[in-house]
């Protein structure tokens, strides 16, 4: 087990100096000031992440996680329930149908028109778009549950709140997880994007006005703090699974 | 009329099954009759496909579309009876819980709680003989142990009337006697009526007192055979054993 772990540290370090050994090789090939090299990069990034680039970097994770939270909370029992009860699914299906490929983002105008432009508006894209992409995968799951599961259960004298609690909620759990791990990098892109517009907080703004100013280390410190934020929530989710569904990871 | 002085645990009358499927119905079970003393065993047999699971489940309460007089100890069948048990083949245990938890599950469902679930666990696990496997998950077990934490879920709730559908039918040879073996064993202390579906005419001759047999779809009753000989020490040596398998295996396959 532990052995497993440190190999697992090696690749991942061997990995990370890859990228930068390549990363290092192309700026010295271009030669160009909008690709500054790692070095100056990560040193741009550890001047200014104790200076102003904390508040844009705590600003920008705040409005994930808070994003990513409330959609797990409305789609995880929508889901259930609608893979589980016909009568909900039959008469919401038409409707998530229609819905589900409208490419939400061209939204933001009318969010921001509505909402203002602060964190409410970014909030609200960002749960639109990751509700779905967690909604769908959770339905499906919870329909494909054997039956034989919920009879044999059910015949140990449980009534309905007892096969969601006992059934279908962990039946489904691992899904919630995968969904929410590619859901997490659609949510970091309509982040960025939301916040290049009419925005003064938040690492897409830092990111759009370093570059406005031709200040390019800066603006890969912005990348490099874009690049931790997904790696972080990445991390976190894979814990999470781990810890959340043991019986999954049990050596056979 | 006092419950325990209902002689027949299990009375079926002109049931009749059909199962609809959009615009088609398929019947399952045809004007289906007979009965069940308590305290006895009793084997269903028949070809695949005539309605074996479909009786099962009615008489665990799980099917409520029939048609005629289904009883249980007196009373029409009720989905939630507290002393009924079921078993099914292959996918009675829920793979995210532990065997400890899987065990405890109807315990926990009917409210039992503390104390009293803990030593109910424990003593059923001790009795198959799977304590020890208390903290895996039923990945980690094999198919026979499985089936055996299946059998001990159903035990830890003291039921009268156990159901079992083909429990021991994807298990190896050696493994499935060494369990019918286990369930005689059980059954003999407990005394609990038990209707256990089966393809295996070795195993419902082994198995039943009385043995049904269905005849194929819809299913009805072929013929009801006694055995009173059943669980007997050195039964299954006996000619006489050979002989009711020969004659059953007669009905089945004219
Ligand atoms: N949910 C269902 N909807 C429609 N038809 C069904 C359904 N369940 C079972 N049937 C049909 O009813 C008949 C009886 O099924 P059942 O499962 O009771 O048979 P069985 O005797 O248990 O068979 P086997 O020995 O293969 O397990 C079969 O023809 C089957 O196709
Ligand atoms: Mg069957």
């Amino acid at each position: 087990m532990n052995r497993r772990l440190y190999v697992n540290l090696f690749w991942t370090i061997a990995s990370i100096l890859f990228l930068i050994a390549g990363w290092q090789l192309l700026a010295s090939v271009m030669n160009k000031p909008a690709l500054p090299g790692p070095l100056v990069s990560f040193y741009t990034f550890a001047v200014e992440i104790s200076g102003g680039l904390w508040h844009h970097f705590v600003v920008s994770s705040y409005r994930v996680v808070i994003s990513l939270v409330l959609s797990l909370a409305l789609a995880v029992p929508c889901g259930m329930i609608m893979g589980r009860e016909e009568r909900v699914d039959r008469s919401l299906a038409p409707l998530i149908y229609i819905v589900y490929p409208v490419p939400k983002i061209v939204f933001l105008p009318v969010l921001m028109a509505l909402l203002g432009i602060g964190d409410i508006s970014k909030i609200t894209l960002i749960t639109l778009v990751v509700f779905f992409q967690i909604l769908v995968p959770i339905r499906d799951a919870a329909r494909g549950i054997n039956p034989a599961v919920i009879n044999s259960v059910k015949s140990l004298g449980a009534g309905r709140w007892d096969i969601y609690k006992h059934v279908v909620w962990p039946a489904v759990l691992p899904e919630v997880l995968t969904s929410l791990r590619i859901a997490s990098g659609t949510a970091i892109a309509i982040l960025f994007f939301s916040e290049t517009i009419s925005s003064q907080e938040g690492l897409g703004y830092y990111l759009l006005d370093a570059w406005s100013r031709a200040a390019y280390p800066e603006m890969f410190a912005g990348i490099i703090s874009m690049s931790l934020l997904g790696f972080i929530i990445y991390i976190a989710l894979d814990y999470l699974e781990r810890r959340a569904c043991p019986w999954k990871y049990v050596q056979l | 009329m006092i419950q325990a002085e209902q002689k027949n645990m299990v009375e079926v009358n002109g049931l009749s099954v059909v199962y609809r499927q959009g615009k088609q119905e398929v019947p399952a079970l045809r004007d289906v009759s007979f009965a069940i003393s308590r305290g006895s065993t009793c084997a269903l047999i028949g070809p695949s496909g005539c309605g074996k699971s479909t009786l099962l489940y009615v008489l665990s309460g799980l099917l409520e579309s029939y048609s005629g007089r289904v009883l249980v100890d007196g009373a029409p069948v009720a989905p939630l009876r507290r002393e009924t048990a079921l078993i099914l083949q292959d996918y009675g245990l829920l793979p995210w819980k532990k065997v400890y938890d899987n065990v405890g599950l109807g315990l926990e469902i009917r409210g039992v709680t503390g104390k009293e679930r803990s030593t109910r666990i424990e003593r059923v696990l001790t009795e198959v003989g799977l304590w020890e496997m208390r903290d895996r998950y039923p990945s980690q077990l094999s198919g026979g142990q499985r089936q055996r934490i299946g059998i001990a879920r159903a035990m830890a709730l003291d039921p009268d009337l156990l159901l079992m559908d083909e429990p021991f039918s994807s298990l190896d040879a050696l493994t499935r006697e060494n369990l019918q073996r286990q369930l005689l064993d059980i059954w003999k202390r407990k005394r609990m009526t038990v209707v256990l579906v089966t393809h295996s005419i070795e195993e419902a001759v082994f198995l039943g007192q009385k043995i049904i047999v269905l005849s194929g779809h819809p299913g009805r009753v072929l013929s009801i055979v006694e055995n009173p000989r059943m669980g007997e020490a050195g039964y299954h040596k006996t000619s006489a054993f050979h002989a009711l398998t020969t004659e059953l295996r007669e009905k089945l396959v004219p």
